[in-house]
């Protein structure tokens, strides 16, 4: 208690005149940062602000003058079975896509890493997929999996699969979940191998010496040391795969049967199909809390790996 | 002990190999649908659904004919898509310039929850945020605008931009700006003088990457834009209809949309890895 108060007393009066002299030479930066502030809360806190608004009122009557509709869609959104199967859909779809694309774009990092020539013209050529628009790569889907005339559904027919894949509920989805590793894989390798090459060269050169098994550099020094951008390409990767509908509102549109209606696409059809703008502000917002945590869930883990 | 050597050596030969099989396979999954599409662009309507595929034929530029002739809009919606992603960039690039170097040196005692606050913002659902948005835009009419659709866009490239302009202002030392304003520079003057030139690779890459995500999108365009405001992917999902899709011209719109992309980035690839992710490798 005595150390603790001692402390204060010593660093109050020095603490004061430095407060005062960091304000007056944040001016400048502060009226830089002003447009930037104003903008990004004009277009996120209104926006959000609406939508709790939204939430509880009636749009359906009519549209232009929503009533007070107590907590009416909020009941029917989590009373609904189709809000939960979609999120679980999503969870199905967002998990089994990061896991499939963090093992093989780390996979592929390594590999990369461990060629003697040519890494930059074999990471120019990979990473062609991230510049594809999500609604092209979507039609590339569909074209190349028509059981009439795609060129991987000719393939697998020589292997003896006949079916039409994307109008297929066992299908479907694993087809959108090859879609997006097409495109986002590419992302973990590049974000992995930026780690890999950044990587302190001593503690590999140690194991070498050591006689280490290839297997065991990886687990107990290479994968250590990466860990980081590994965070990071988990981290970009899980809001992004809960961001984008581009691709199932070109490919499916939630079917067949559902079997493709993430949450997002059904926040799509509610919204834009049934118009029922408060339901849809409701399930928006139960999006925007799960990503906002699963930001949370990183930031704690970042924060911490500073501290060590 | 030679014994070990030599199994040692054919080992890490073997596993290389295998290494080779497994980045050309990858390769291959890659760049096989964007060359399929090329060439069924080039492809006349019968040799585009000849089974089993053809993979040598006489190119035809007819699709791409249809494209750019006097009945399709396509020249227009082109022309909507370079307003609203250019317009969209240089506003994210300009603001975000300033307030990225703003935060990357000023000290603002809630520099954490500013930091989480953007990038909240680059990452919430697109169909979340299409919807207040829409709600408010049909309010003050600006369905179907250009000005809409800049704003919309502007809502995931400006976090963005922040945040990637100020990974790169923190990579660079103070220790230059304070010697400029040792000799009589202001503040913002040392900024601009100084460290923006700096920064210039950094902010073409970022800008490269805001132009390809509004370029890219779609969600917002189909739901913001009116016949006379559409953009190229709306154009290209238009080809998808009840009665079928008219694959010739897909492929072909597809193509045009991802070319600028494929080449603009492979400019600036250098610096495109810390852009995409987020500036945290490091």
């Amino acid at each position: 208690m005595a150390t603790k108060l001692s402390e204060t007393e010593t660093i109050t009066p020095v603490a004061q005149p430095k407060k005062a002299r960091q304000k007056s030479a944040n001016i400048t930066e502060r009226w830089m940062l002003m447009p930037s502030v104003i903008l990004l809360a004009i277009i996120s806190f209104i926006p959000l602000f609406y939508m709790i608004y939204s939430s509880f009122m009636n749009y359906m009557i009519n549209p232009d003058q929503p009533t007070f509709y107590h907590f009416h869609n909020w009941a029917v959104t989590f009373h609904d079975s189709a809000f939960w199967l979609s999120w679980g859909r999503t969870a199905t779809y967002a998990i089994s896509g990061l896991v499939l694309e963090f093992l093989l774009g780390t996979a592929l990092a390594l590999a990369i890493y461990r060629l003697p020539w040519g890494q930059n013209i074999v990471t120019t050529i990979w990473m062609l997929p991230l510049f594809v628009a999500p609604i092209v790569t979507g039609l590339l889907g569909r074209f190349l999996v028509n059981s009439t005339y795609g060129l991987y559904a000719w393939v697998l027919q020589l292997l003896g699969v006949h079916t039409e894949i994307l109008g297929n509920t066992l299908t479907a989805m694993p087809a959108l979940i090859l879609m997006d590793m097409w495109e986002w894989t590419p992302l973990i390798t590049i974000i992995v191998l930026a780690g890999l090459q950044a990587m302190p060269e001593e503690p590999l050169e140690a194991a070498d010496v050591d006689g280490a098994h290839y297997w065991d550099k990886l687990r107990y020094v290479i994968l250590p040391l990466i860990a980081r951008p590994l965070l990071v390409a988990v981290l970009v990767r899980s809001m992004d795969i809960l961001r984008y509908v581009d691709t199932i509102m070109i490919t499916t549109e939630g079917g067949p049967a559902d079997a493709t209606k993430t949450i997002g696409y059904y926040l799509v059809q509610i919204a834009f199909q049934f118009q029922d703008f408060g339901r849809a502000a409701a399930v928006g917002l139960t999006m925007l809390v799960i990503t906002i945590l699963i930001g949370q869930l990183f930031v704690r883990a970042f924060t911490r790996g500073e501290q060590q | 002990m030679n014994n070990t050597a030599v199994a040692t050596k054919r080992h890490a030969s073997l596993s290389l190999i295998l290494v080779y099989i497994f980045v050309v396979l990858a390769l291959i999954w890659a760049v096989v649908p964007l060359i399929w599409m090329i060439l069924s662009s080039l492809k006349t309507q019968a040799g585009m659904f000849s089974m089993p595929p053809k993979f040598f034929f006489k190119p035809t530029f007819q699709t791409y004919h249809i494209m750019f002739s006097s009945t399709g809009h396509f020249g227009h919606y082109l022309l909507n898509s370079v307003l609203a992603s250019v317009g969209s960039t240089l506003i994210s690039l300009v603001l975000g310039t300033l307030g990225g170097w703003a935060i990357a040196r000023g000290n603002f005692k809630r520099e954490k929850d500013i930091s989480f606050w953007v990038i909240s913002t680059r990452m919430a659902p697109i169909p979340a945020v299409m919807l207040p948005l829409y709600l408010l835009f049909s309010k003050l009419g600006l369905i179907g605008t250009m000005v809409g659709l800049i704003f919309a866009y502007t809502t995931f490239n400006l976090p963005f931009a922040l945040w990637i302009m100020m990974t790169f202002f923190k990579d660079i030392p103070p220790a230059l700006e304070e010697a400029a304003m040792v000799d009589g520079c202001t503040k913002f003057r040392a900024f601009y003088r100084v460290t923006l030139p700096m920064a210039a690779p950094g902010l073409v890459a970022t800008g490269i990457l805001c132009l390809m995500f509004a370029w890219n999108d779609y969600a917002f365009a189909s739901v913001f834009t009116s016949t006379a405001s559409q953009t190229v992917p709306v154009a290209a999902s238009l080809l998808v209809s009840q009665q079928g899709i008219q694959w010739g011209q897909a492929m072909s719109t597809g193509t045009v949309i991802m070319a600028p992309m494929v080449i603009a980035g492979l400019f600036v690839r250098k610096y495109l890895v810390r852009g995409l992710s987020m500036g945290a490798v490091k």
